[in-house]
C-alpha cells in the first residue's frame, strides 16, 4: 500500500485523539504529587533568620530575598536586599525569569510562614528550582534578630559570632528602614565603601 | 479486509496512543487544577475555617490532623483523624480523603503543614477542603518596627 495513506490514516487518527483531548490553557502543577509532598516534608526548604541574616549582611549574590507581603506592608518596612513579589502577583509572567531560575536561590518571607509556605508550594509545584521559605518569617525576625539580648556570663565564639551577625543585621534593617527609600540605594553604596576601605581597598 | 491488513500498524499505533491517553486522563493521581483557583483562595483567605465556623457547619465534615501535634484541648470533637503529612498520599490515605462525606477540615498546630497539604489536595481537585485555622490572622504581625528618627547617611 502506498505510504502516503498510511501516513494519512495515521495523522487522521492523531487528529481525532487530539480533537477529543480536553482543552486545558490553565497553567497546572508539573511535579508529580508524591514528588512534591515529599519536597514539602524536607526540613531542607527552611532558612534560619540567623542564616537570612548572614546572607543580608555579606550582601550574598547567590540568594535572592523575596518578600511575599503586600507592596504597602513592604513600603513601610522589609529585609534590606529583598525584593517584593506580592502573592497575588506569584504568576505574573514579568517574575517568572526571577521565580523560575537555577543560579539564586530564592528565600521568600512574609509575616509569619502562611504565605512563604502557599508561595513555595506553589512555584515548587510549577517545577521551579530554588525556592525557600525564611522559617518563621518577619515574627521571627523581629524575636531572634531585632529584640534578641544576651543574657549570661561567659560567651561561646559560636554565640558571639551569632549575636554579632544579628546586631550587625538589626542595624542595617534599621537604618536602611528609617530611610526614605530615595536614600536607600545611597545607604548601600555608602556601606560598601566603608567595607572596601576595611578590606584594605581605594576610595 | 485487505485495506485493514495493510493498515494494521498504523492502526495499532493509533490504539496504543489511544490507551496511553485514556490512562493519563483517568489517572486521579495527577495534579489538573489551575494554579490560579489555589492562589486566588488563599489570597483571600477564602480557605480558612474558625472553629466556630466549623462548629456551625450544616454539612458533614471530618477533621483531618496533618501535624505531629495532637488537636487542643479546646477543640473537643469527635470526628478527627490523623494522617501523617508525609504519607498524606499513600493509597489508603488518599482512599479515606476521597471517601470524606462533606466537607475535608486540615489542622495542624503549626498552620504550614496544613497549609501545604491545602494546597497540594486543590491542585489534586479535592472539593470543599479547608484549614482549621486557630488563630484569628495567621499572618498577624507581632511586633511593631520603631523607625530610628536620627538615621542619617554618613
Amino acid at each position: 500500500m502506498d505510504a502516503r495513506i498510511k501516513y494519512s490514516v495515521l495523522l487522521v487518527g492523531i487528529g481525532i485523539i487530539l480533537a477529543f483531548l480536553p482543552f486545558n490553557a490553565a497553567k497546572s502543577f508539573r511535579l508529580k504529587p508524591t514528588e512534591l509532598l515529599s519536597k514539602s516534608s524536607s526540613d531542607d526548604i527552611y532558612f534560619s533568620v540567623d542564616q537570612v541574616a548572614r546572607f543580608m549582611n555579606n550582601e550574598d549574590s547567590t540568594v535572592q530575598i523575596i518578600d511575599v507581603r503586600s507592596v504597602d506592608q513592604f513600603r513601610e518596612f522589609n529585609i534590606p536586599g529583598s525584593i517584593n513579589i506580592p502573592f497575588s502577583d506569584l504568576l505574573d509572567p514579568l517574575w517568572q525569569p526571577t521565580l523560575n531560575q537555577k543560579e539564586v536561590k530564592n528565600i521568600f518571607y512574609g509575616n509569619a510562614d502562611q504565605t512563604a509556605s502557599y508561595a513555595w508550594t506553589i512555584t515548587t509545584g510549577l517545577g521551579y528550582p530554588n525556592n525557600f521559605i525564611m522559617k518563621g518569617g518577619l515574627n521571627e525576625w523581629f524575636k531572634t534578630v531585632m529584640n534578641s539580648q544576651f543574657s549570661g556570663e561567659k560567651i561561646t565564639p559560636a554565640e558571639n559570632a551569632r549575636f554579632e551577625t544579628r546586631l550587625n543585621a538589626r542595624r542595617t534593617f534599621t537604618q536602611i528602614n528609617s530611610l526614605p527609600d530615595s536614600l536607600k540605594t545611597q545607604f548601600f553604596n555608602a556601606k560598601r565603601l566603608i567595607q572596601s576601605k576595611l578590606d584594605g581597598g581605594c576610595e | 479486509m485487505n485495506l485493514f491488513k495493510n493498515l494494521k500498524i498504523v492502526i495499532l499505533v493509533i490504539i496504543v496512543l489511544l490507551i496511553l491517553v485514556i490512562i493519563r486522563n483517568s489517572n486521579q493521581n495527577i495534579f489538573k487544577q489551575d494554579v490560579k483557583t489555589a492562589l486566588d483562595a488563599a489570597q483571600n483567605n477564602s480557605n480558612l475555617l474558625s472553629p466556630d465556623q466549623l462548629l456551625q457547619l450544616k454539612s458533614k465534615w471530618l477533621v483531618v490532623n496533618v501535624g505531629g501535634d495532637d488537636l487542643p484541648d479546646s477543640l473537643r470533637i469527635q470526628n478527627s483523624i490523623r494522617l501523617p503529612f508525609e504519607k498524606l498520599l499513600d493509597k489508603s490515605n488518599l482512599k479515606i480523603l476521597q471517601e470524606v462525606e462533606g466537607d475535608l477540615i486540615l489542622y495542624s498546630a503549626d498552620v504550614t503543614t496544613a497549609s501545604k497539604a491545602w494546597v497540594i489536595l486543590n491542585q489534586l481537585d479535592f472539593k470543599n477542603v479547608f484549614i482549621l485555622n486557630i488563630n484569628t490572622n495567621p499572618e498577624e504581625l507581632k511586633y511593631k518596627f520603631q523607625p530610628d528618627t536620627t538615621a542619617r547617611l554618613e
